[in-house]
Order: C-alpha cells, then structure tokens, then sequence
C-alpha cells in the first residue's frame, strides 16, 4: 500500500493537494486539501453592500466576473431590487463571453496534456496530421506546411528545456494513447487558441469598461447605451461584439469541439472512471425573463441524486436547511462545535489551524486537513460544474442540451451513463461551450431589439440610496461559475455588512469529508482509478483536472529561489 | 491582503501620477490569461509585488527571472498565474523584459484590506524608487 501526494495538482502552480492510497495499482481512498487560506469573509464586514462586488471579484483570476455577478444579485436580493431587462442581457453577456473563454482555455491550457503526449509530436508526419484535421473540420488552418511549422516550433521549445509546461509533464506515460499526428494536431489548436483567447474577452473590457476585474453595479450595470455616443455602448461597439461573438462560435464548433471528440475517440476507457458521486447540484443561470425566474434560466436550476435523470429536486438556496457547511476537517471552528454544520447566512469564519507546518510528510486526515469548509445540500454531498449543469438541463427536459449530448453520445457510440465520468465531465464542458456560444448570440440579438424599440435603461436606481434600505436584510445571489454552482450570501445590518459567506464551486467539489464521513467530489472520483506508475500518477491529474480545479485565494506571495534570477537590492532600511 | 497588496497599493499611487511618456501603469489585480495580451504589447514589463523574505520591510529587490521557472515556488495564489503566463508567452513568440520589483514584507496572520501604518506610509517612496529604476532602464 503507498500514498501518493500530489501537490500542486494544477499543471505549474497552485494550491491544491491530493493524497491518494493505493492498493495493488488501485485507488482505494482519496483525501483533498486546500492548502491557503481565503479570508475574504473578514474583510468584507462592516463595509458597504454596494461595494462588496469590488472585493470579491478579486477573489479569484479565472472566476473573476462570476463573483462580482453573485456578490450584486446578493445584494440586489436583500435589497428586493430588479435590474432592468438590458442589464440583465449585458450581464448574460459578459457570463457567456466568460464561459467561452474559461472552457477553451482549460481544454488546451490545463487539461490537454493529461491526455496529448507534447515529445510524441515531434514524431509526427504533418502530412497526416493535415489529412486528420480536414476530415475533422473545415477550419481552414490544416496545411501541411502549417503543421510542420509547429512541429519546428515545439522541437524548438522541447531541446530549450525551459519551459514549465513542457518540463512538468509525465511524457511517454503507457496511458498517453494519442497517435502522434492528433498529438500535432491538438498543440497547434494549443498555440491557437492561446492568441484567439485574448479576443473573446475584449467583450469584458466593451462592456465592463475594463479587463481584468470588469465594473459591476448594484441595481443594473455601469454602462449608458446610446447608438450616437462616442463614449456609450455604441454602434460600433456593439458591431465589434457581434464580430467576437461570430468568431467564437467558429472556433468552439471548428476547433474546440471536434478536437474534443477526437481525442475522446482515443480514451473511452476513461468512461467508466473517475464517476465518483452520484448527486449533482446546478444553480443554473442566464435567466431570459429575469433572475427572479429561475425557471425562465437557458441552464436550469435542479439537483439530480443517484443519477437518477427521471427527477430534478428544487433548489433553494434561502432555505436554511438546505445548503449548509461543515467545518470537522476544515481548518476552522464554529461556535456550536465541530460537528455542526451552518447555513451560509449563520456562517462563521474562525480560523484554527491545527496542520503541519511545511515540510512535511502526510496531513493528519484523521483530524482537520484543508483551509476548505465542507458545503452538503440536504446532507447530501454534491459534484457541481459543466456535468452537472448538463445533467440537470438533461433532466428537465431541455431539448437544445439534450439534442447536442445525445449527438456526441452517439458520434462516440457510448451510453448515457458514460456521462457519469472522467471522460463525460471533459465533454459536457465543451458540449455547454457550444450551446453558450449560441446562446450569446441570442442574447446579443435580444439586445439589439430592445435597443431599437426604444429601450436604454440599464440601472434601476431605485434603492440605491441607503436611506430607502430596512434596518435589516438578508439575501442570497447564485450563479454558475464555469467550474461550478457559485452564491454568495449576504446579512446587511444598519446599511453595513453584517456577514457575507460564499460558498464557491471547487468548496463543493474539492472539500474534506463532512461530519458523517461522507466523501465530497474530488475524493470519492479518486476511488476506483487505477495508477500505473506511483511515482507519475496522470490518472489522478487527468480526473481531477476534468473538474477543473481553482482554489479561491486571496493571498498572494514570492519567496525567493531560482536559477537564473539577477538580483539587486536597495532601499535597505526601507521603512 | 494587509501589506501583501502592497503592489496594489504603488500601482493605485502611480495612477496618479505623470508617467513618463510610453509608460502605461495596470492592476493586474487576479487577471491570470486576461493579462495576456496586456503582457504582450509591451518591450519592458515592471512587476510590482510583495516578498516574504525575511529582510526589512520597504527592502525592495529587483529580480530578473528569465523563464517561469526561475520564479519562486509560490509566486501567486491563483490557479492560472504568472508563471503560465510566461510560459505562453514564449510560445507565442513574443516576450518583454520583465522586471520583477519584489517589496520586502512581514507576514500579518489576519487578513485585512488596509497596509499596515508603516507600509501604507513608505508607498510614495517605493514609488519613487521604482518610477526611478523604470527610467533608468528603459
């Protein structure tokens, strides 16, 4: 029996570590540890609600628009505010431009070279790869030529030896089982889409007004409409949109997915592993009436236990005996002991670091091991992300989600239960990639009609001002993340924040066990995957990546070490 | 935060100062790739951000790490950082000189927005100092 450590999980840096035991080449039992603290909860009280949006959009930088869109409904919710029907759109908008960016980029950034050997590419013939890329897709990069230019760049790279994507690999792994012509193919879509990333997002900086941490509002969005004006959402801006929007959909349906279901095609081992939970949890979002309608959302609201795809459970997140954390393995205490669990609103955040101190060997998985709380819906323990909004759409009977997965489904020749997997986590987020990218255009459309009949409000200002608050509220804001289910909940006292908890998407998926032991979503798909090699576990990476992994933090630091840093010093009694 | 958002803090200074010419300052605040192309358009880069390296606090060493791996261990506490984002900045063919301006601090167990006093009255001067090696450099 050996136990792996796996720490940072992510491929060059983070903070996420993964313990596994392994019996006779098995996975046997799993523990997950978020190894930094967030402290973000602590910083918030006392301060105004109006301005919580700013802080929590820092809280992460990949997540970063999701949090300031859960932290202004929170507020919105105590508050009873609506938002006018543009500041919704906007709001689908900036969402969907996130998805499609945050999708493609952990496709071919963080999770690609789990299963695309980058050293088998250099023995691939470009010619093939050529031939394999036009029977794919009409995307009109696919020379010959093309290919082998890459191929001299990435050889270029390979000898360098100096970049960490290239030196972190477990290259030459028996489990990589790409040939290397769609090894070729798919690092080439990895160069690609590193640059037509950049473009997507220039849709936060048109409607945000800047990028990164785009600008948010209580009560609508930031932004004035007016076809004329030179510094409002304007003609040409909104043109410049529609441009972006078009692209992505190209490159999500000529890249992005056919790679998908190439490399799928390769490893359908993978699904029958990695499953772990069988409950799954979707808030769900893009409301095309209003966020006050969760039935009118394009991705459902609805949870799904035992995989039973025949019902979806309400979901309320104001219910205070629904959504609940615990803090028996969390680095924390509550008041009322270690074995209790609070609703978000009662939430506390006391930390009691009881770890060891770096280096060191294992945690002590029998007492309190990660910086993360533990989130259970009605005790349950719940997987969420792309598979789960899939699932909950599948389940609720929305033909355009159950048209694109039966599709793949069948172009893959694998059952619906191949869903409950490693592999079907990987392919739901393209599949929503897709739909998303549609549905931006949609929203875009509306847009433009409500534009031209008239319609230019983008704030409702009417409890801005404190003075129209009561003296207490409380209120919940829910989203999607793109790795997940994401709230924030909110107690305003006396126009100030009394306490505000989120609970995020890796807390569900990536948290220590609950008081009753239950496993959460990372851990419990451990068990089962086999490891071929203890001292280069892929597999582990490979199931853990598929949920893609982001540790919330707000803590930031260097410490200095390295070979080829020049150092100079001054201002050495700087204060 | 506290003085870890030190960087934060000389950025927010700088903005509202006058730069020299063909000098833009950002908050790169947690952007991961959305920095990218920022990164990118420019010839030199100046990071600013917090050290925990046990020298005085205000003690400002300027690093030049070539590759991502000449970075620390723990450079940034976001799962899509800096280090992938020189990474992908070779791979794309187009890398500045970057400077790393890495500012002393201690380590404060409670987490708070605010710089300690200290801190908070040393930015103009770290500025200063960095505006200056800026110019020196470019």
């Amino acid at each position: 029996m050996a136990r792996i450590v796996v720490d940072p999980i992510t491929r060059i840096e983070g903070h996420l570590r993964i313990e596994a035991v392994v019996e006779n080449g098995v996975i046997t039992d799993a523990f997950s540890s978020g190894t930094m603290v967030r402290g973000i909860e602590k910083i918030l009280l006392g301060r105004d609600p109006r301005d919580a949006w700013a802080f929590t959009e820092r809280v992460c930088g990949v997540c970063t628009t999701v949090h300031a869109l859960a932290s202004v409904r929170t507020v919105e919710d105590a508050l009873g505010i609506s938002v006018p029907k543009n500041a919704e759109l906007i709001r689908n908008l900036m969402f969907c431009a996130q998805y499609v960016q945050d999708h493609v980029v952990h496709f071919y950034h963080l999770h690609a070279l789990d299963w695309v050997d980058i050293v088998q590419v250099l023995s691939a013939d470009p010619k093939e790869t050529s031939k394999i890329a036009r029977s794919i897709s009409r995307w009109p990069k696919s020379s010959p030529k093309y290919f082998a230019d890459v191929q001299k760049r990435i050889k270029t790279f390979v000898d360098s030896g100096q970049l960490g994507i290239f030196a972190n690999g477990y290259w030459g792994h028996p489990a990589y089982k790409l040939p290397p012509e769609v090894n070729l193919l798919a690092v080439a879509h990895y160069l690609e889409a590193l640059e037509w990333q950049k473009e997507v997002v220039k849709i936060h900086a048109i409607l945000g007004g800047k990028n990164p941490h785009p600008n948010y509002l209580v009560g609508g969005v930031p932004l004035s409409i007016n076809t004329e004006e030179v510094n409002a959402l304007n003609t040409e801006r909104l043109n410049h949109i529609n441009k972006l929007i078009g692209d992505a959909i190209v490159f999500v349906e000529q890249v992005y997915l056919p790679d998908l279901l190439a490399v799928a095609g390769f490893y359908k081992d993978w699904a029958s592993i990695g499953g772990g939970l069988s409950n799954y949890l979707a808030y769900g979002d893009l409301p095309t009436a209003s966020y006050n309608q969760p039935e009118s959302f394009k991705l459902p609201r609805g949870a799904i236990l035992d995989r039973n795809l025949s019902e979806v459970h309400e979901v309320n997140g104001r219910d205070q005996n629904e959504i609940r954390e615990y803090i028996t393995h969390s680095w924390y205490e509550y008041e009322g002991g270690n074995n209790k669990s609070l609703h978000p609103w009662e939430g506390e955040t006391k930390f009691n670091f009881t770890g060891p101190n770096p280096p060191f060997e294992h945690l002590n998985v029998e007492e309190k091991y990660s910086w993360l709380k533990t989130p259970r819906w009605k005790d349950h323990a719940m997987e969420v992300g792309p598979l789960a909004r899939m699932l909950v759409a599948y389940a609720s009977g929305r033909t355009e989600v159950q048209d694109v997965v039966n599709d793949a489904l069948g172009r893959l020749n694998v059952p619906v239960a191949a869903l409950f997997s490693t592999l079907g986590r990987t392919a739901a987020r393209g599949l929503e990639t897709q739909l998303v990218a549609h549905w931006m255009k949609e929203f875009y459309d509306d847009l433009i009609a409500n534009i031209k009949s008239g319609n230019t409000s983008t704030f409702n200002d009417s409890k801005w001002d404190p003075d129209t608050w009561p003296e207490t509220a409380e209120g919940v804001g829910m989203t999607e993340a793109p790795r997940g289910a994401l709230a924030h909940w909110i107690r305003i006292k006396d126009k100030k924040i009394e306490n505000y908890q989120l609970v995020v998407p890796s807390t569900w998926n990536a948290s220590p066990r609950d008081a009753k032991n239950q496993r959460s979503a990372y851990e419990q798909s451990l068990i089962g995957t086999p490891v071929n090699n203890e001292d280069q576990p892929l597999e582990i990476i490979r199931t853990i990546h598929s949920f893609d992994p982001c540790i919330a933090c707000a803590v930031h630091l260097y410490d200095p070490d390295g070979k080829h840093i020049h150092q100079v010093q001054f201002n050495q009694r700087g204060l | 935060m506290g003085d870890e958002g030190v960087g934060v803090r000389v950025a927010q200074y700088l903005f509202s100062q006058k730069l020299p010419e063909g000098v833009t300052c950002l908050d790169g605040g947690t952007g991961g790739f959305h920095l990218l192309e920022h990164l990118q358009e420019a010839d030199t880069v100046f990071l600013i951000d917090a050290i925990n390296d046990g020298q005085h606090p205000g003690t400002i060493t300027v690093l030049t790490p070539r590759y991502s791996k000449d970075y620390p261990a723990t450079l940034t506490a976001h799962d899509i950082g800096l280090k992938d984002l020189i990474d992908s900045l070779y791979l794309l063919g187009k890398v500045p000189n970057i400077r790393l301006f890495a500012v002393s601090i201690k380590l404060q167990s409670e987490p708070v927005m605010e710089l300690s006093a200290e801190m908070d009255k040393a930015v103009p001067r770290i500025a200063d100092q960095i505006l200056k090696e800026t110019l020196q450099r470019i």
